[in-house]
């Protein structure tokens, strides 16, 4: 059996990709398996429990929560998924950059990381998106900002640490460029903690998403979206009205759930040595010789 | 088996001892009854490679196996009690209390965030009754008797704050602390400079003969049965060989694989002749080079190449020998230019490499090639076998893809490497097989000169041989030129026409390699030497296999 | 000169040079936090003064405003003034309760500072504690467990499993105190000492205060714990596993050593990472506080941060995320200087 097989027949890998496969789902087919309109208020039909017509109950405005549920991936994933993207993009190359030049605009933007960073990062989140107004684009772009410092110190971090090993000496006796060294050699080793980070950064996204609508900082009634719904409800959850709140929370759980787990998986997955060990016996002898350093 | 000391009792005993590791594809037997005693005042050796069990061996024997591992059968008796039947209590006080295990790589083995008198008075505590202060005067005086200076000051230092040969010393003491009658000392010394190692061993020793204790040494290195043991055991995957005196031994093995292991120990005859008449002009000419690091503080400043001068002819190997610190690796590194040197000049077949321009000096690259210390970190972990050996080729000559695949299986059959390990990633190979692949780098491009950074450090008895031996038959065939750093003076004598030894940035002296070794000029060259440990079976050992009081004590 | 300092620098003691040589990066980093606050409100599309005045402004009560917030200056003159204002501790006046920002957040201040201290030794006990058990008894209950928590704590969000708490607790089960407040609305507060009303109730020897402000933190606390403690219970995990299976674990059991002492030197060498999460944890305490004051009805900080964002109250929003800043940067001084004292390695 291959490694990589082996890597995904995990049980946790099995949860986290069928998560993303449902999700994938109920994105592209949204209107087909939802009941009803996510968006369409029936007065009649205000805060119905569960039943066989509202599988998850209805809320104040007589929404269908099972349908918002279902629309509301599309909002919560576009904003998730384009906010780390946009954070990669950017934080991979300066962290690389930053990393490998060492100079004044390297400490300059590690200074300006520094500044950012020392908000509670919710905290920087909620302010950013009041002043810059409450839309979609606009929470995807403030989360961005958030996470590139994260990015970026993570590449950095690798960077500074495996620009010293030796093979990059090896590799420069080898005529190798500084371009050659950052692209063929750094980044490809630097990587793997970035991409278990994209994973992570979706479900802190999803996370921050939720939370910043809750508070009503972040989008708007009526849209569909998680946090959103959960704050529909909060007012009669203290009454006993349990199911507007309930199930929009627990799509947050499985979503950021699915990313954490896939995280997992890309880990085993990139790291060649990590992979072969579902392959390979361990090491027995405990101290082989050249291990003294 | 050989009957130990007539009537002693031996201290301890290891009766057909098997250990097994369960891993997710079975169980690996990892000892096969293993058999031995060890008599009062013995020194006992176990050698062995990588893989032998010599570890797990160590472990097994306080009953501290690591995790998955557990004993199948067999008994040990620690002054004939089976240490099966002790109580957990018992086992406790017998750890350290009647065996004392000192391990490879002394730092690692401190707690970094207390200082190594606590830890030895922590020690003390756990093994007797005695107070805080009374604990710490014997701590003390322990780092005295272990060849610490200082031992008052020592001992409120943090172990990082401590050489490794130091860091050592106080691993020592921790071990003699409680006064226990058998030592373990697994690979005590290795990643030591040899120096430093010997005179460890020297003091291991001579304590325990005074103390009147029973060591068992393990080690890779045979240089150390010969010179400390009374007996040696020879250990290969799992099992006991050879168990016999170690004189017997170095004059005649018995088991195949001892006698493998000894030819591969032993110094080759002088590499090819050189160039008659050195009409030849030099290829690469050193002077006065000198590289300056800033200190800690600034205004400070190391130097760590100091006014350094060589030359090395077309086909011959100058070997630049010293300790860890004394700034070897720096020329070589100056070399390739992979740290700019401060002043001086190095030409190289008429370039003057110093004044080239980065840009104008990458061309050079292709004739001038390093062989990285360190086999695995020398390599990218995310890269084949194939790639790795490429990589040179596809920065430095204009060929065809074709052409640099089979120039590529070429090297690597030059270096005795099936071609299907192109496909394998470095962490699939054994360290042996990673040096053979930076070889295969540094002479992919067909270099006139090449830098070998420590070729034999750090492998097994036999690994190491193939090692010289695959160098010593590049040195023939393709008439290579060669700058070999090494702290290895016995594998210099297989491989080198000239010397010269650096101490703390400079050359304190050079020469013929047979000139220098016969008849060492400079005092630290002697002090070099004398810390060799060769196995040639008419070699005296450093300190006396028997203590002269052994046989008065017990007689 | 220089020598001369440096000479005297060295002879200070190792502790009070960490002290001092932290404190001294503190003032650029201050800076920077500054510079960030007032950009941020820079951000604000339009007018700043249109927006404080709202759209029915006269264009001469607009005209007023910008010169009185000084807007018709250059940047960095209204940069300096508002740096200047900041260190007198005038951070602007509230659009929505009319008071000084600086008197607003002083009210509020405790009630969140509560909230966050509990929270932070409930999440610390949890997290250390479960990570500690589940490294030293691997495949055991406590380890089975910390492995599902670990997963799902950090995928539960703050403000949902407040609410489901309060679902169960309060209406369900009806034993936790209802979440309106610090305290009872029948009761007094406390007369103010440390701010802290389950302290104060004590100091003041009333009883039946500190009884109501303790009920009134127990779901708040635990909701804090249940989400933060997670990641601090992995992140010890992996610290203090490293730690138990190292070389010098390892050999401090083959020399004897009782399990007892091995312990405690192995705790003692997983503190500095653990300190530096516990850094991190009050950043996000500090965020999660702003969702759990919400839904408690804290009145603290984060309550009124809320506010502020519905009511687009800037100044009160700066003034907000100026303090949540410094405190975050205040804390992680103290956390540096711990990790620096109890780790001999790092060089001064």
């Amino acid at each position: 059996m291959t490694s990589f097989g082996f890597a995904l027949r995990r049980p946790a890998a099995i949860i986290g990709l069928s998560l993303l496969f449902l999700q994938i789902v109920l994105i592209i087919f949204a209107p087909a398996v939802s009941p009803y309109s996510p968006t369409e208020a029936d007065p009649l039909a205000s805060l119905l429990p569960p039943s066989s017509t509202h599988w998850l109950g209805t809320d104040i405005s007589g929404m269908d929560i099972l349908s918002r549920i279902i629309f509301a991936t599309r909002i919560n994933l576009l904003i998730s998924i384009t906010s780390v993207a946009l954070a990669f993009v950017i934080g991979v190359p300066l962290g690389l950059l930053v990393g490998y030049y060492r100079g004044f605009l390297s400490g300059l933007i590690m200074r300006i990381f520094d500044f950012v960073q020392a908000f509670p990062i919710f905290v920087l989140g909620m302010a950013l998106v009041s002043v810059m107004g409450q839309e979609i684009w606009n929470v995807a772009t403030v989360l961005a900002v958030l996470f590139i410092p994260i990015f970026a110190r993570l590449i950095r971090a690798e960077v500074l640490s495996l620009r010293e090993r030796p093979f990059v000496a090896a590799a420069r006796c080898s005529g190798a460029t500084d371009v050659d060294i950052m692209f063929r050699h750094l980044l490809p080793n630097a990587l793997m903690p970035a991409m278990v980070q994209v994973s992570i950064s979706i479900g802190m996204a999803i996370l921050l998403t939720a939370g910043l609508s809750f508070i009503g900082a972040g989008v708007r009634m009526p849209t569909p979206e998680w946090g959103l719904m959960v704050s529909s409800g909060a007012q009669q959850m203290i009454l006993g009205v349990w199911w507007v709140s309930l199930f929009p929370g627990l799509a947050i759980v499985l979503a950021v759930l699915c990313f954490a787990l896939l995280g997992d998986v890309v880990r085993d997955l990139m790291d060649p040595m990590k992979a072969q060990q579902f392959a390979r016996d361990p090491e027995i002898d405990l101290q082989p010789i050249g291990d003294n350093r | 088996m050989r009957a130990p000391e007539e009537a002693m009792k031996p201290v301890l005993a290891v009766e057909r001892l098997s250990v097994s590791f369960g891993t997710p594809h079975g169980e690996t037997k990892v000892l096969r009854d293993v058999e031995f005693t060890l008599a009062p005042n013995e020194i006992l050796g176990i050698v062995g490679e990588t893989g032998a069990g010599k570890s797990v061996l160590a472990r097994a024997i306080i009953d501290l196996l690591p995790k998955g591992g557990r004993m199948t059968s067999g008994e040990v008796r620690v002054n004939g009690k089976p240490v099966g039947k002790m109580t957990e209590a018992e086992r406790r006080a017998m750890r350290g209390g009647q065996i004392a295990l000192i391990g490879t790589n002394a730092k690692a083995l401190l707690d970094p965030v207390e200082t190594v008198g606590n830890q030895i008075v922590r020690v003390l505590q756990s093994h007797s009754r005695l107070n805080r202060k009374a604990a710490w005067t014997k701590a003390v005086q322990l780092l005295a008797d272990v060849g610490i200076v200082n031992p008052e000051q020592r001992a409120r230092a943090y172990p990082h704050e401590l050489s490794g040969g130091m860091a050592q010393r106080v691993v020592i003491a921790m071990a003699l602390v409680t006064e226990p009658k058998i030592l373990l000392a697994d690979d005590a010394t290795l990643g030591l400079d040899a120096t430093v190692s010997v005179q460890v061993l020297d003091m291991l020793v001579q304590r325990s003969r005074e103390l009147g204790l029973s060591v068992v040494l393990i080690t890779h290195d045979l240089g150390i049965i010969a010179h400390y043991c009374n007996r040696v055991a020879v250990m290969r995957e799992g099992r006991v060989v050879e168990l016999r005196e170690v004189s017997e031994f170095l004059k005649q093995p018995e088991a195949v694989y001892s006698r493998e292991l000894l030819a591969a120990a032993k110094v080759r005859p002088i590499p090819t002749l050189r160039s008659i008449g050195g009409s030849e002009m030099a290829l690469l000419e050193v002077s006065n080079l000198v590289k300056i690091f800033p200190g800690n503080r600034p205004g400070q400043v190391v130097r760590a190449v100091d006014h350094v001068s060589f030359t090395i002819k077309r086909g011959e190997t100058l070997a630049l020998v010293g300790e860890s610190g004394s700034g070897k690796t720096t020329v070589g590194q100056c070399l390739v230019r992979l740290i700019e040197a401060s002043s001086g000049s190095i030409r190289f077949d008429g370039n003057d490499l110093l004044t080239t321009a980065q840009a104008r000096f990458r061309p050079l690259r292709r004739r001038i090639q390093m062989v990285f210390q360190e086999p695995y970190v020398a390599l990218n972990p995310r890269w084949r076998v194939r790639h790795l050996v490429d990589e040179p080729l596809r920065m430095l000559e204009k060929m065809s893809a074709d052409e640099r695949l089979k120039r590529v299986h070429q090297v690597l059959d030059l270096v005795n490497m099936p071609a299907h390990y192109a496909e394998r990633f470095p962490h699939e190979l054994t360290a042996g097989e990673q040096k053979r692949v930076g070889m295969a780098r540094a002479l992919v491009t067909e270099p006139d000169f090449v830098i070998f950074d420590e070729p034999t450090t750090a492998l097994d008895i036999r690994v190491r041989g193939q090692i010289i031996d695959l160098v010593r038959d590049l040195q023939t065939r393709m008439k290579l030129s060669a700058l070999f750093i090494t702290h290895d003076l016995n594998s210099v004598r297989s491989l080198a026409h000239d010397v010269a030894v650096m101490n703390r940035g400079r050359i304190v002296e050079a020469g013929s390699m047979e000139t220098v070794f016969s008849d060492p000029k400079d005092p630290y060259t002697a002090k070099l030497l004398s810390a060799e440990l060769a196995i040639e079976h008419e070699t005296e050992a450093r300190v006396a296999r028997r203590p002269k009081s052994a046989e008065e004590r017990v007689g | 000169m220089i020598i001369t300092f440096r000479r005297q620098w060295e002879v200070l003691p190792r502790s009070l040079q960490i002290i001092l040589g932290r404190l001294a990066l503190v003032v650029p980093q201050m800076f920077g936090v500054l510079l960030v606050t007032f950009f941020l409100i820079r951000l604000l599309p339009g007018d700043p003064a249109v927006l404080l005045l709202g759209n029915m402004a006269t264009p001469e009560a607009v005209e007023q405003l910008r010169d009185r917030l000084g807007l018709n200056d250059s940047i960095w003159t209204q940069f300096l003034v508002y740096c200047g204002n900041v260190l007198h501790g005038d951070l602007g006046v509230s659009i929505f309760t009319s008071n000084p920002v600086t008197v607003d957040l002083m009210e509020r201040g405790p009630a969140t500072i509560e909230l966050i201290f509990y929270g932070m030794i409930l999440t610390v006990v949890i997290g250390v504690a479960v990570a500690v058990i589940s490294v030293r008894k691997p495949g055991g209950t406590v380890d089975i467990v910390s492995r599902f928590y670990g997963l799902a704590a950090g995928a539960i969000p703050d403000f949902w499993i407040g609410l489901i708490l309060i679902y169960v607790f309060f209406t369900l089960l009806g034993w936790a105190a209802a979440p309106f407040g610090r305290i009872d609305v029948f009761l007094n507060a406390p007369p103010p000492v440390t701010g802290f009303y389950t302290i104060d109730a004590l100091l003041a020897g009333d009883f039946d205060a500190f009884r109501s402000a303790a009920g009134r933190l127990v779901l708040p606390v635990i909701t804090l714990a249940i989400v933060n403690a997670g990641g601090l219970m992995k992140m010890t995990q992996s610290v203090f596993s490293g730690v138990w299976e190292s070389d010098f674990v390892r050999h401090a059991r083959a020399c004897g050593v009782p399990e007892r002492v091995i312990m405690r030197a192995a705790l003692r060498n997983s503190l500095p990472p653990i300190i530096t999460m516990i850094g991190f944890l009050v950043g996000f305490l500090l965020g999660a506080a702003v969702l759990v004051e919400t839904i408690f009805s804290w009145g603290g900080l984060g309550q009124y941060a809320v506010q502020a964002v519905m009511n687009s109250d800037y100044p009160a929003l700066q003034g907000f995320i100026l303090v949540a800043a410094a405190f975050t940067l205040l804390v992680y001084l103290v956390v540096d200087i711990l990790y620096e004292l109890v780790d001999p390695r790092i060089k001064v």
